[in-house]
């Protein structure tokens, strides 16, 4: 979770904070243990639907969740020094967050706003924040400042979208605001969305900033596991010959417990057909006493006493990585 | 009666086994796996386990342990439409595309992402079929089950060295 809250640190005081980016802020910001919907998978929680369930449908969730925290009247909104043209990064973390989550969360109406003087919009912004969430709501809202551009003269625009069920998308200054270029940001959104995911996948990755750098990284990543994964099938075709009878108790038992036990030898467990049931129940002890097989040396060290040794590393191993 | 002492005798360490997706693949993967290696074993009977058939169980076993993913999907249509199994690596075509690409001027940033993303797109089963969206969400868990597969290979090939 720490590396989640660092993230967002990052996140916000990059230039470009994205509608998305600073919702999950915001969340995080007051609900430090939120547990993004989206990281199922990777957290090792029960695998439902894959990987991001039903992508897509995640950012309407997210916007109506927030819009009930904005309604929270106790939310406050400190009326700290809000100067358009300065410099973003000098600001505390919170207000940040709050400021411009307050700005992006009110959009109640489907208003275009014209061009309007810098003073003017920022008394409105203190008002804002100075009123109470009525009236925040009932004020037009203005676009979101970009750090460094604020002294431009540009034309500011805002677009609100009809409070329906649709995603509620906030255009940025001097960007496009047909539905065309909103829906393509969007878009792009999501996917920045999943590269932040994968980026904690790939080892390595979080050192790198940039879309395109990270992409590498992840292509080269999943070519050198394919690569792998073929290097070690062609070692496998090698030793198949000798695989046994017993093999899939062994990884049975490997993959499901930690732990490992034996069995008292009273089981007196022979045979493969014994194996079949071990094998389906998925619950397995190792039986240090599997009678009838001395003679294949993968067996052997079952036999004796040094087995649990050999089984604590392997299994030891395996979890380590499976811990992942 | 004697079946369910045994099975009560057996009990599980680890409670809810089921639970964890990670060791759910990779049980599965294995169950699927080794029983077909020793069929392979003992329908060709002779000293040469051809490297393509296993590589052809490998990938089947994979694609079927994971079900619950798009890719797999595809990578089973791949399977069973060929007896000839496909590669899934084309390495050094693929590296020498980016290094290609590494060259372009930088200001197409954007186009320079979209290739890099359909390049993506070629590595994953079905992922050109996918639209971009799609294929990162199945990319993330394609690796994770592959990481999880090569630790499953490896300890299979350590056991029987």
């Amino acid at each position: 979770m720490m590396k989640g809250a660092l993230e967002t640190d990052r996140l916000l005081n990059s230039m470009d904070m994205s509608v998305l980016e600073r919702q999950r802020a915001y969340l995080k910001y007051h609900n430090p243990s939120f547990d993004f919907p989206l990281a199922g998978f990777f957290s090792d929680s029960p695998m439902i639907n894959g990987f991001l369930g039903t992508p897509g449908l995640d950012i309407p969730v997210i916007y109506s969740e927030t819009t009930v925290e904005v309604c929270d009247p106790s939310l406050s909104i400190s009326p700290e020094d809000i100067t358009g043209s300065g410099n973003f990064k000098k600001r505390k973390f919170d207000t940040e967050t709050k400021d411009r989550n307050a700005k992006k969360m009110m959009m109640m109406r489907n208003k275009e706003e014209e061009e309007e003087e810098e003073e003017e919009e920022k008394s409105k912004i203190t008002e804002q924040n100075n009123g109470s969430t009525k009236n925040i709501k009932k004020m037009k809202n203005k676009a979101k400042k970009e750090e460094n551009n604020c002294s431009n003269d540009s034309s500011k625009v805002t677009k609100e979208l009809e409070k329906t069920d649709y995603i509620h998308v906030r255009a940025r200054r001097g960007q496009a605001t047909d539905s065309h270029s909103i829906a393509e940001r969007v878009r792009r959104e999501k996917i920045s969305e999943r590269m932040k995911f994968l980026q904690n996948l790939v080892p390595g990755c979080d050192k790198i900033t940039g879309k395109a750098g990270m992409l590498d990284e992840i292509i080269n990543y999943v070519q050198s596991l394919q690569r792998q994964i073929e290097f070690l099938s062609m070692k496998l075709s090698v030793v198949t010959p000798r695989i046994d009878i017993d093999m899939d108790d062994i990884f049975t038992k490997e993959v499901v417990s930690t732990p490992m036990t034996l069995i008292p030898p009273s089981h007196g467990i022979v045979g493969s057909g014994y194996s079949h049931e071990m094998v389906n129940s998925g619950y397995l002890h190792f039986n240090p006493m599997q009678q009838g097989d001395t003679s294949s040396d993968p067996l052997s060290c079952f036999n004796n006493g040094q087995a649990p040794s050999m089984w604590d590393s392997d299994v030891q191993n395996l979890y380590g990585s499976l811990g992942v | 009666m004697e079946r369910q002492i045994i099975n009560k005798k057996k009990r599980v360490f680890s409670l809810e086994p089921n639970k964890n997706p990670s060791a759910v693949f990779t049980r599965k993967y294995t169950r699927h796996l080794v029983p077909a290696l020793k069929k392979l074993n003992m329908n060709k009977n002779s000293s040469q386990t051809n490297q393509q058939t296993v590589k052809h169980e490998v990938d089947m076993a994979l694609a079927l342990s994971a079900q619950e993913f798009a890719w797999s999907r595809f990578l089973l249509q791949k399977l069973s439409s060929s007896k000839n199994p496909t590669t899934t690596t084309s390495s050094s075509s693929n590296r020498i595309r980016i290094l290609e690409r590494s060259g372009k001027e930088g200001g197409d940033e954007d186009g320079e992402i979209e290739k890099k993303l359909k390049e993506l797109q070629k590595l994953l089963p079905g992922g050109e079929e996918m639209s971009v969206e799609e294929m990162l969400s199945e990319i993330g868990n394609y690796i994770k089950c592959l990481e999880l597969q090569t630790i499953a290979l490896k300890s299979i090939v350590q056991e029987t060295t």
